[in-house]
């Protein structure tokens, strides 16, 4: 699984099981020509889109009834032309611009190494509003897309990864959402990371190191709290003010950002406790002493 | 200029002859369009979901890819077929389970023994345990409750497009429409289906848990369904508080006033589940 550098574990478990999944003789005509280390373009691409943009536009967001989901889509669709190697993230300009909108005050939700988790805590934007829960997140979450090498038509078999070549599709997309989703963040900041990632909680070459910090607009937010979580059960590789969150406090505090760290923070445990209910760590009453007070 | 006259007033006449030939195309068009407009009925309900068909293309693709990639098989063009044309052109509340046959034979709805979740009034939350515990399926974690989870349709008897000003209310207007009858049919199904083990969500805070007052495994309304179920010779434990359904997915712990039920229930062989 890709979960280095900028290649961020966007498409985890589900993804996996797509993998291991794949025909036998899609996969072996699909190795003799595969030139890419990253999953091919997901099959009915275009519905999907302007579905989800669809469904964000009339279910989970009605106020948001002014974005016209096929233009949305025909400028997302300009980078489908281009080689697999030479998109940059200005070549989504235009998709940003025809579907950025505002972020509520004090939702947005910042991560690394913990998607799935995100995305339960989040409550599909009710909660807090992650990336992937704002409509130019929400449309390319979990999904891949690119050109082929040398022919026109989408490439199904493979796309590049950051192991292959720096501007692919996939992570430009990622990276232009990623700046503008620092930028629409206002009020109180929140950061939630993995404790048990083995190679460091911060990623200091990331996104949210390269492309969303850079973008935070200082006058617009209060205050960044971030939330340290480790695996119930797991190892304790870094906490607050250590390692890599030490790196990131202090960087932070360059910026002249006030800022607060928790380790694992409850509302977020108790959800990670749904499945390991029996473990120790789980039982309520550890919960009740800081609960009651 | 004697010739200039007759001339000028063929123009005149020419000009008027067209503008009389766009006023009645004009008028027969808004004719046209106002009937089109009041062609629906007007129903007490919200109409349907704005882009249904595209939606429902994309949820069936989503969870077909992403969701559950075993089904990748499926044909989804001919899922959202299949679904429209269950409604489409029909009396809105003529809904019959026959009307939905086509589909349900295009979607197998099977969930492997010990994972069913069903609820009553806890709609949040028992989608958020099975958003955690990803092995457990709720109603809307199958292909057919994913599609159609809060989305709204209906047709007009003889009309090929969908109604997006008003659909039947259940109780106001009929309650034989086709989103009730989808969704009884679909319940039925998942409960025939359901093995092994089933949980099932209920919320002890309100007065009518299961249709009667109840606050607790003791209370009046869970011995309700403990008698449907055990008259049906499934054996029923019930637990207060049970620490696996809950507590409040926002971190709060319950007070000793408020208290989520949850019960489990156990098929002995050769025993159907009972729907709810």
């Amino acid at each position: 699984m890709e979960a280095r550098g900028y290649a961020r574990s966007r498409r985890p478990l589900p993804a996996l099981l797509l993998i291991l999944l794949l025909p036998p003789a899609a996969g072996a005509a699909g190795a003799a020509d595969a030139r890419w280390s990253g999953q091919g373009t997901i099959p009915h691409l275009q519905s999907i889109f302007l579905g989800r943009c669809a469904e964000y536009v009339a279910v989970l967001s009605p106020e948001l009834r002014d974005k016209n989901c096929t233009a949305i889509w025909e400028a997302f669709k300009l980078v489908l032309d281009k080689d697999p190697c030479s998109v940059l993230p200005s070549d989504y300009d235009l998709f940003i611009n025809l579907s950025r909108h505002s972020i509520p005050r004090d939702k947005s939700l910042f991560w690394e190494n913990n998607h799935l988790l995100v995305t339960s805590y989040a409550e599909n934007g009710r909660r807090f509003m992650p990336l992937c829960n704002v409509l130019y997140g929400m449309v390319g979450d979990f999904l891949s897309w690119c050109r082929q090498k040398n022919a026109s038509g989408l490439d199904y078999q493979s796309c590049p990864t950051s192991e292959d070549c720096e501007n692919n599709p996939v992570d430009s997309y990622w990276k232009s959402a990623s700046i503008q989703y620092a930028k629409d963040s206002s009020g109180v900041i929140y950061v939630m990371l993995n404790g048990s990632e083995p190679t460091g909680a911060y990623p200091v070459k990331g996104f949210f190191a390269d492309f969303e910090i850079p973008h935070l607009q200082k006058d617009k937010i209060t205050r960044i709290e971030i939330w340290v979580m480790h695996e119930i059960g797991g190892s304790n590789v870094e906490s607050c003010g250590e390692g890599s969150v030490k790196i990131l406090e202090e960087r932070l505090e360059k910026m002249g950002f006030q800022y607060s760290c928790i380790n694992d923070y409850k509302p977020v445990k108790l959800l990670k406790c749904v499945q390991h209910s029996t473990h120790p760590d789980c039982a309520l009453n550890s919960f009740a002493e800081h609960l009651c007070s | 200029m004697a010739d200039s006259r007759p001339k000028k007033a063929k123009i005149c006449l020419c000009i008027f002859l067209c503008l009389l030939v766009v006023g009645v195309i004009a008028v027969v068009v808004g004719v046209r369009m106002w009937r089109h407009s009041s062609e629906h009925m007007k129903w007490n309900g919200t109409g349907s979901t704005a882009h249904f068909q595209e939606i429902v293309l994309e949820r069936c693709y989503n969870y077909t890819q992403l969701v559950q990639p075993e089904l990748r098989d499926r044909d989804c063009q001919k899922i959202r077929e299949a679904f429209r044309n269950a409604f489409i052109s029909k009396d809105p509340c003529s809904a019959t389970e026959e009307d939905y046959h086509p589909l349900m034979k295009l979607v197998n709805p099977t969930v492997p023994c010990d994972k069913t979740v069903f609820w009553s009034k806890t709609k949040e939350l028992a989608h958020q345990y099975t958003k955690v515990q990803r092995e457990l399926f709720t109603l809307e974690d199958t292909l057919l409750g994913y599609i159609a989870d809060d989305l709204n349709w209906c047709g007009d008897t003889g009309s090929y497009e969908m109604n997006y000003q008003s659909c039947p209310h259940w109780k106001k207007d009929c309650s034989n429409n086709f989103v009730s009858v989808f969704w009884d049919l679909v319940s039925k199904r998942f409960a025939e289906n359901a093995c092994g083990v089933v949980q099932v969500v209920l919320n002890g805070s309100i007065s009518n848990a299961f249709d009667r007052k109840s606050d607790s495994c003791s209370g009046s309304s869970i011995n309700d369904l403990k008698w449907i179920i055990m008259q049906r010779n499934i054996k029923f434990t019930c637990q207060d508080n049970y620490r696996d359904c809950g507590p409040f997915a926002d971190g709060r712990q319950p007070s000793p006033r408020e208290s989520m039920t949850s019960c489990c229930l156990t098929l002995r062989p050769n025993t159907s589940s009972g729907s709810f």
